[in-house]
């Protein structure tokens, strides 16, 4: 009997890991399935969200999709980008809308998970049979989407997934940031030539594919500059323990530390980081920007390096009125994800307006054309990849906060 | 239902349990179809019949393992039917059930102890202890080894000794033969007959109907859950019916 | 050698807090026969209920050591209840069915907290459930370093020596309770038969939610000290913690103390030896595969024992 028990447990054991990564995926079992609607139905239900003509698409509306983050490990990027987007449309639907035509959005949850995210845009296809999709942050659920949009010509706009890939999956994706190697190639170059640093170590998220992308391309420009690379360390997205990573590091004494991943990893890293006496500056990317990195980092993050979008404290009038409006909204000054949120749906929009005919081949040649785009996030023009040609700014965490330091021309 | 034959007479006593027209089924199967019975302060009745007739449910209905469909069962005037089991040992029930239901991992000492479970007294707890050693002196010799590792006739000693130490008024016994050999069973059963002469009322379910039937005051035949024969002992050792069918001659 | 001296200290301190929910899980388990999957999601919802204790306080207040120890005792009574409502709700109504159902219980309760304490919900300015991002743990123990070796090359945290002290005591005190007091022997009691149990007058359905609540209570100062070694907390915390808590205590011998604080250091030490010396990429593999390893030597755990099962 306790030799089959112990079988038992060690089975059931080893059958949770697996079916771990797809918890939420519906596995059949009730519990989960109840799970998943709970979580996915919860941001719909708030009251922002549902208009009264939410039920039904009328003629007279545009219905557009969106999938995002707005529960799980990346929520703060999903909310923040959802508040953009609404914003956005709010603004635009107050000044007439598109075409005499109310925009409405449609958004579903996918809880920071790829194949969440997958299976959201088929529904917004299938069932909601929208015209076009934002979303999302996280380049690997943009790629989870990206072939169902492709597939479907319905064009998907990104607001802010950096990874190369992510247009390269066909013509119908579009994205509103810069790509991988230049943000990695930005940072690159200013660790060395303004930071001086000579010896840099990286700890790199291998289940991320915007991880991996920024670190491969940092590595190169790095070393292209003379740099040398003294350790790469890896975690994965999840994890919450980084003391043995940190352990190694410490033993080589980087000068800068490359951490080009999400901010809920990048805080807990600094935090240990400094409990084990690792003294090193730590740089990064735009998936540090959250005020969250502040709360949980707190003064460990200080002195830190960032690449991003843009900077809040960008004195340019367009900057500082959407900061405005944002915080009127919100009650918070909206960080990139959001600013950029702002930015895919006012481009989406623009290009409504532009296409003679609200079908998604036309509507994706329009959006193909945007030329000169003025965005609260940079000025931005499609190149023939889809991806804006942008400059990027480097910011420094300074009393618990971002400050802008320097842009970057691409 | 079969006419019920009864068999000499019975002593008057104070009645301590009655039951009536008890009923119990599992899910759709009827395990008891209506039993009445009693039993008077210090008496000891058995139930003897076949595998299946019904013995271990009536004494697990008595008991509150389980609940009964229909009828009321009594215990010093008072209505037990449908209380929980640990409830009714409060109230001087205490039940040795069929398999013993020994705990194999605690000492044969923590078993006695936990017999004593609602018990406050450590005097009065201690004296009942050494009264179970004198009784059952094998005990003693295993005080502190697990349960477990006891003989199949120490097990039942140390059932029997632990339901006592709760004093109750009333003991249910259920097959305390089971599985031993006819020397050990000999022993339990003469250890039985001096615990009901200091005074202890038992209700006991035996399939050695001779062994039951020499020991009883009182004894109800049952078959199919149904009580079909009742009378003293003695009588019922007599009858050649009961001679036939279950004490094999 | 510094570097080996602080990768085992970095895996004693996680160690430690596996340790200390595994205590709460094999608890469970050795009296209900019952593996509560939803335990570390309690320990989650103790290390909320700390942290609105704290964050009430104030930062002032939180730190001091009365501050800190009402910060517990919130936490552990709030789990204790819990406890109490899931086992008197979903596990009581169950207990004559099938094991699995109970198990399938477990989990569904376990995602209703992880995936219930992700929603947003605010009534005016008081935060009811607190939303899906990580939140900072206040420090209700001010980091101070207890031993540092070489020029900061070992640090050794006094919060990290605090928890590895409160695992062994209470892993002490709880064998103390199961092992020398009336209701440890009630325990054991209802965890062999709970029906024969019964029939001495145990009652057993207080016994059972007894043991739920102090699982609970476990769990919640458990999640505490893991808060305040993460120094973060977020509705899915309890999920992997729970996992690994579980794994620790199979490890060591479902149902037994001891044997759950030493899986449980085994399995910190070993998930760190592997990340430290190879690539975190092995980490989840190694800890399973060594589950398997321990179980094929011993298919009990390694405290665990064979129970001749007698008639």
């Amino acid at each position: 009997m306790a030799t089959r028990l112990s079988w038992l447990l060690a089975l059931s054991v080893l059958a949770l890991p697996l079916s771990g990564c797809e918890k939420k995926k519906d596995t059949g079992s009730g519990a989960s399935a109840d799970a998943k609607t709970q979580a996915v139905k919860a941001p719909e239900v708030k009251p922002a969200d549902v208009k009264p003509t939410d039920t039904k698409t009328a003629a007279d509306t545009i219905l557009i999709g969106e999938v995002g983050s707005l529960t799980g490990s990346e929520a703060a990027f999903g909310i923040s980008t959802r508040n953009g987007i609404e914003l956005a449309l709010e603004e635009v639907n107050a000044a007439g809308g598109v075409k005499g035509k109310k925009v409405e959005v449609r958004v579903y949850d996918d809880m920071s998970k790829p194949e969440e995210a997958a299976s959201a845009a088929t529904r917004l296809i299938t069932q909601d049979k929208v015209l076009a999709i934002l979303g999302e942050v996280a380049s690997s659920n943009s790629l989870a989407m990206a072939p169902k949009a492709q597939e479907a010509k319905v064009p998907m706009i990104s607001p802010s997934s950096t990874n190369e890939k992510v247009t390269a999956v066909g013509d119908y994706i579009f994205r509103t940031c810069f790509i991988d190697p230049f943000q990695g190639s930005v940072m690159a170059k200013y660790a060395k030539e303004e930071l001086k640093f000579t010896k840099v170590a990286i700890l790199t998220d291998t289940k991320s594919a915007y991880s991996d992308g920024l670190t491969q391309v940092f590595k190169k420009r790095f070393a292209e500059l003379g740099g040398t690379i003294v350790a790469v360390e890896a975690y994965g997205k999840g994890d919450t323990d980084f003391r043995a990573q940190l352990t190694n590091l410490k033993k080589v004494k980087p000068e800068g530390l490359y951490v080009p991943g999400y901010y809920q990893d990048v805080a807990l890293i600094a935090e240990q980081a400094k409990e084990l006496g690792l003294k090193t500056t730590m740089m990064g990317g735009d998936g540090w920007d959250s005020a969250k990195l502040f709360e949980l980092g707190g003064a460990a993050v200080e002195g830190a390096y960032v690449s991003n979008h843009y900077a809040a404290d960008d004195p340019s009038p367009k900057v500082q009125d959407f900061i405005k409006r944002y915080s009127a909204k919100f009650g918070a000054v909206p960080d990139s994800l959001a600013a950029l949120g702002y930015d895919a749906a006012n481009m989406l929009v623009e290009a409504m307006k532009r296409s003679d005919e609200l079908s998604g081949p036309k509507l994706r040649d329009a959006i193909a054309q945007t030329k000169d785009f003025q965005g609260v996030a940079g000025t931005i023009t499609l190149d023939e990849n889809r991806n804006p040609v942008k400059p990027a700014v480097v910011l420094k965490v300074d009393g618990g906060k971002f400050k802008y330091v320097a842009t970057v021309a691409p | 239902m079969a006419e019920l034959v009864r068999l000499g007479e019975r002593a008057s006593r104070p009645a301590l349990l009655a039951v009536q027209d008890l009923k119990v089924s599992y899910g759709a199967i009827a395990a008891l179809k209506g039993v009445s019975l009693s039993l008077g302060q210090g008496e000891v009745v058995a139930l003897i019949g076949a595998n299946g007739a019904g013995k271990t449910s009536t004494l697990r209905a008595v008991s509150g393992m389980l609940k009964p469909k229909a009828g009321t069962i009594t215990l010093k005037g008072e209505r037990i039917d449908s209380q929980p089991s640990h409830a009714l040992v409060a109230k001087g029930l205490a039940h040795a059930p069929e398999g013993r239901g020994i705990f194999p991992n605690l000492t044969v000492q923590e078993n006695l102890d936990l017999g004593a479970y609602l018990r406050n007294d450590k005097a009065g707890i201690a004296q009942d202890l050494e009264k179970s050693f004198t009784l059952f002196p094998r005990l003693k010799e295993r005080q502190h080894m697990p349960a477990g590792t006891l003989s199949g006739g120490e097990q039942q000693m140390l059932a029997i000794a632990r339901a006592l130490m709760s004093r109750p008024s009333l003991l249910l016994l259920d097959e305390p033969s089971l599985g031993l050999a006819p020397q050990v069973t000999q022993t339990i059963f003469r250890i039985l007959r001096d615990v009901n002469a200091g005074g202890m009322s038992i209700l006991l379910v035996e399939q050695n109907a001779h062994l039951a039937l020499d020991l009883a005051h009182w004894a109800y035949v049952l078959e199919t859950g149904e009580v079909v024969m009742e009378g003293t002992g003695q009588a019922l050792l007599g009858s050649p019916e009961i001679r036939k069918a279950y004490l094999g001659e | 050698m510094y570097k080996f001296l602080q990768h085992v200290i970095n895996g004693l301190s996680a160690g430690t807090i596996y340790a200390l929910v595994a205590l709460g899980y094999t608890m469970v388990y050795g009296v209900l026969k019952l593996i509560n999957f939803a335990h570390g999601d309690v320990m989650m919802v103790g290390v909320y209920v700390g942290y609105a204790v704290a964050f009430l306080l104030g930062r002032e207040t939180a730190t001091t050591v009365p501050g800190a120890l009402l910060v517990f005792a919130v936490a552990m009574s709030a789990c204790a209840a819990l406890g109490f409502l899931i086992e008197r709700f979903a596990y009581r109504p169950l207990r004559e069915k099938p094991r699995l159902t109970s198990l399938i219980t477990a989990i569904g309760i376990s995602f209703a907290l992880s995936y219930g304490f992700q929603l947003d919900w605010a009534v005016q300015d008081w935060t009811i459930l607190p939303g899906a991002a990580a939140r900072r743990f206040p420090q209700i123990i001010e980091p101070k370093e207890w031993l540092v070796l070489g020029d900061s090359d070992v640090i050794i945290w006094n919060w990290q020596v605090i928890s590895f002290g409160v695992a062994v005591g209470l892993m002490t005190l709880l064998q103390l309770l199961v092992f020398k007091t009336k209701f440890g022997k009630a325990m054991r009691a209802v965890s062999h038969d709970h029906r024969v149990a019964g029939l001495l007058g145990i009652p057993v359905d207080r016994v059972i939610a007894g043991t739920f609540m102090l699982g609970s209570a476990l769990a919640a100062g458990a999640g505490i000290l893991y808060a305040v070694k993460d120094k973060s907390v977020q509705p899915l915390m309890g999920m992997f913690v729970g996992l690994k808590a579980f794994v620790a205590a199979v490890i060591g011998g479902i149902g037994n103390l001891p044997g759950a604080v030493v899986g449980a250091l085994l399995l910190g030490l070993c998930e760190e030896f592997v990340v430290g010396y190879t690539a975190s990429s092995w980490r989840d593999a190694v800890a399973f595969g060594f589950l398997i390893a321990v179980l094929l030597v011993r298919p009990a755990g390694l405290f665990g024992k064979f129970q001749p099962e007698k008639v």
